[in-house]
C-alpha cells in the first residue's frame, strides 16, 4: 500500500489517507457532539450521560441487527424518535425540579452523573461487559480512489451525519421552533419577555440532543466495539471536543469535531491507537490555556 | 447555634457564619471518646477473636473513605467545584510509595507524606491549568484528567502497565498485618477531618465559601479567587495520596483499574452529598453511611453493576429531595446533635 512506498510521494499519500479517515470519523464526532453542545447551549447543562445513551443506543442498533436483522442505517429510524421521547422524558423529570437554582450547571453535572450511572449499571447487569458491534456486510468494505481507499461503512456513516446536521441546521434556522431555540440560546431572559415558551423549547431541544445521540448509537454500533462502560471514554473526548469548541456553539463542535478527528488519526498512525484518544485530552488543556472560552466561545460564561 | 439556624436556604449549604455561640463542650468530649475508642480498638484483638481482621479491614476502608471524603469537601464542598477526577491523586500516592518500595526498598508507612506532597504538586500543576476558567470546564477537564492518567498508567512500562505492580508484603505476622495498616489510616484520617475543621474556621475557608456563593462577588471583594481556588485544589490532594500510599501497600499490589476508574470518584461525590456538602462532620457521616450500604450490598447482592445503580440511585434522590446532605438537613431543622456540628 501506499505507506509501503518509501518515495515522499509516498509519505504524502500516507499522510493525506490519515487526514481522509480522520475527516470520515470527524462526521460521527461532530453528531454526537452536537446534540451535547446544543444542550448547554440552550439549557447550560452539562449531560454526563449523552455517552451512556450513545451505548443504550447500540444496543437497540444491535440487537435489531441481530433479531429482525434490520441494518444499522435503518435503526436510525428507530433510534432517534425513541431517544427523543427518552430525552423528553429524562427533561422533564429531572430538570424542571432544578430550575431556578443558583447552581444550575453543577447540579446538571451531578444528576446527569447519576443517571449515567445508573444506565451504565443496568446496561452491565443486563447485557453483561461483553464487547459488542455490529456486522453489516460493507463493514468491511472499502472504495479505491485512486491511491486512497475510503471504507465504506465510514464514508456512509459521515454522510448520514452530514445530511443529519444539514437538518438540525435547517430546523434551527427556517422554522419557528429553530428561531425560538436560538433566541433561546442567545439570551435565555429575553427569549422569555418576548413571548418564547422557554421550558417547551428547552424539553424540545433536549429530545433533539438526544435523538442525536440515537443516530450515533447506530453508527457507533459498527464503527466501534462498544460495551456499557465504555461511554466514560466516549463521554471524556466529547466534552473536550465541545470545550475546544467553545461549550453552546454549534459551529464550535462541528469543526472541533473535524479536527480532533483528524488529529486524533495521525496521533494514532504515529504512536498506536492506544494514544488517540490522548489527542483529545491534550487539546482540552491546551485549548484551556491559550484560550479558556473555547474556539467559538463567548468570554466568561459563569455556570 | 441560634445563628447557624437562621441561615438562609441558600441552593448549596453553605454557611458564612462559621462565629459560633459558645460551642458545646461535650461535642469534644465525643470527638475525644471516638478517636480513643477507635485508637485503642487493636488492643481489644483477645475480646474481638476471629473476626479481627475483618473488623480492622472494615477500619482501613472506612478510614480511608473518611480521608477521601474530607480532602474532596474542601474543593467540592467549601469552594463548589465539583471534581470527578479526584482519585487520580489517590493513584498517583499509591503508585509513587509503590516504586520507592520497589526501587529503594523505602516502606511506604514513611513515604506515605512524601506521596501526599507529590500529589499536591500535581494538584498544583492541574489547577494552574484548568481554574483559571470558571463553571463546568473545571468538571469537564477533571474527568479529562482521570482518563488520561488511565490510559498513562495502562501503557506505562515503568509500573507495569494494566498488569500492575506488585509489592512484597510488610514483614510482620498475618494475625497482626492489618494493624499498622489501620495505624496509619488512622492517623491520615484524623489528619484530613483536623484539616477540614481548620479550614472551615479560617479566614482561607471563609473565601473558599465566598468563592462558592458568588465568585464574581468574591472577586470584587478582594479576594484572589484564583490562588485560593488552586490551593484548594491542591491541599485537597495531599491527604488522598497519602491514603493511595497506604492503601496500595496494603493491597500488596497495584493495578489502575484500583485507583483510575470513575466509580472511586463517584463515591467520593456521593459520600460528600450524601452527609451534606461544605460541612466539616458531613463527609465522614456520609462515609460511614456508604461503606456500610456498600457492605451490605455486595454481601446481599453480591454484583458491581447493581452496586452501580444503587450509587446512581441514591445520588440522584438525594440530589432531589435533600441537596443539603444528612448534616445540613438536620441542622436546618434544629435536630443536628452537637456532636455533629462542627462548622
Amino acid at each position: 500500500m501506499a505507506a509501503g512506498n518509501r518515495g515522499r510521494r509516498g509519505i504524502v499519500t500516507h499522510l493525506l489517507q490519515v487526514v481522509i479517515l480522520g475527516l470520515l470519523l470527524g462526521g460521527v464526532y461532530a453528531l454526537m457532539a452536537s446534540g451535547l453542545t446544543l444542550m448547554f447551549g440552550v439549557m447550560r447543562i452539562v449531560n454526563l450521560a449523552h455517552g451512556v445513551f450513545i451505548i443504550a443506543a447500540c444496543f437497540v442498533a444491535f440487537f435489531l441487527f441481530q433479531g429482525p436483522g434490520w441494518d444499522p442505517f435503518v435503526s436510525i429510524a428507530v433510534t432517534m424518535p425513541l431517544f427523543f421521547l427518552i430525552g423528553v422524558g429524562v427533561y422533564t423529570a429531572l430538570f424542571p425540579r432544578i430550575e431556578g437554582s443558583a447552581r444550575f450547571t453543577e447540579m446538571t453535572v451531578l444528576l446527569t452523573f447519576a443517571l449515567a450511572l445508573i444506565a451504565e449499571g443496568l446496561l452491565s447487569y443486563f447485557f453483561t461487559g461483553t464487547v459488542r458491534s455490529t456486522d453489516p456486510s460493507y463493514k468491511t468494505d472499502a472504495i479505491l480512489l485512486g491511491d486512497f481507499f475510503i471504507p465504506t461503512a465510514q464514508l456512509l456513516s459521515s454522510i448520514t451525519s452530514l445530511v443529519l446536521l444539514i437538518g438540525l441546521w435547517a430546523f434551527l434556522y427556517f422554522t419557528r421552533t429553530g428561531y425560538a431555540v436560538r433566541a433561546t440560546m442567545q439570551n435565555r431572559t429575553a427569549a422569555q419577555i418576548v413571548g418564547v415558551n422557554v421550558r417547551r423549547v428547552s424539553t424540545i431541544s433536549f429530545g433533539i440532543g438526544m435523538a442525536l445521540a440515537g443516530a450515533s448509537g447506530s453508527l457507533i454500533s459498527f464503527l466501534f466495539p462498544f460495551f456499557p462502560a465504555r461511554h466514560w471514554q466516549w463521554i471524556a473526548i466529547l466534552l473536550a471536543l465541545i470545550v475546544l469548541g467553545g461549550l453552546g456553539s454549534l459551529k464550535g463542535a462541528v469543526v472541533g469535531a473535524l479536527l480532533l478527528a483528524v488529529a486524533a488519526g495521525i496521533v494514532s498512525d504515529q504512536f498506536g491507537p492506544t494514544w488517540s484518544p490522548m489527542t483529545f485530552f491534550g487539546a482540552l488543556f491546551l485549548i484551556l490555556l491559550i484560550r479558556p472560552q473555547g474556539l467559538f466561545g463567548h468570554q466568561a460564561r459563569v455556570g | 447555634m441560634t445563628q447557624v439556624e437562621k441561615r438562609e436556604s441558600a441552593d448549596i449549604p453553605v454557611s458564612l457564619s462559621p462565629q459560633e455561640s459558645a460551642p458545646k463542650r461535650s461535642r469534644y468530649l465525643v470527638a475525644g471518646v471516638v478517636t480513643l475508642v477507635l485508637a485503642l480498638l487493636p488492643l481489644a484483638r483477645p475480646l474481638i477473636g476471629q473476626p479481627f481482621n475483618y473488623v480492622m479491614q472494615m477500619g482501613i476502608v472506612g478510614l480511608m473513605w473518611i480521608t477521601m471524603s474530607s480532602s474532596w469537601n474542601l474543593i467540592g464542598g467549601f469552594t463548589g467545584y465539583i471534581s470527578l477526577g479526584h482519585n487520580v491523586f489517590f493513584g498517583i500516592g499509591g503508585y509513587a510509595t509503590g516504586l520507592f518500595l520497589l526501587y529503594f526498598g523505602w516502606s511506604p508507612f514513611l513515604t506515605a507524606p512524601v506521596a501526599g506532597l507529590i500529589a499536591v504538586a500535581f494538584g498544583f500543576l492541574f489547577g494552574l491549568i484548568t481554574l483559571r476558567t470558571r463553571g463546568p470546564s473545571f468538571i469537564i477537564s477533571t474527568i479529562a484528567l482521570l482518563l488520561m492518567t488511565g490510559l498513562i498508567f495502562d501503557n506505562w512500562d515503568l509500573v507495569g502497565g494494566s498488569n500492575g505492580l506488585s509489592l512484597p508484603l510488610p514483614p510482620f505476622a498475618i494475625e497482626v498485618l492489618k494493624i499498622p495498616f489501620y495505624y496509619a489510616m488512622l492517623v491520615i484520617a484524623i489528619g484530613s477531618v483536623y484539616l477540614g475543621y481548620r479550614v472551615a474556621h479560617s479566614k482561607f475557608g471563609l473565601a473558599l465559601r465566598a468563592i462558592a456563593q458568588d465568585e464574581t462577588k468574591a472577586e470584587v471583594a478582594g479576594i484572589d479567587t484564583r490562588r485560593m481556588k488552586i490551593a484548594a485544589f491542591s491541599i485537597s490532594a495531599f491527604f488522598v495520596g497519602a491514603a493511595g500510599a497506604i492503601w496500595g501497600y496494603s493491597l500488596s499490589y497495584l493495578r489502575p483499574t484500583v485507583f483510575f476508574i470513575i466509580g472511586v470518584a463517584a463515591q467520593m461525590v456521593l459520600m460528600v452529598i450524601i452527609g451534606g456538602r461544605g460541612t466539616v462532620a458531613g463527609p465522614a457521616v456520609g462515609a460511614i453511611l456508604l461503606v456500610s450500604l456498600n457492605e451490605i450490598s455486595v454481601s446481599q447482592f453480591g454484583s458491581s453493576e447493581i452496586n452501580i445503580v444503587i450509587t446512581g440511585v441514591i445520588l440522584l434522590i438525594v440530589l432531589l429531595f435533600f441537596p443539603l446532605g444528612v448534616v445540613g438537613t438536620l441542622r436546618e431543622k434544629g435536630r443536628l446533635p452537637s456532636f455533629l456540628d462542627w462548622d
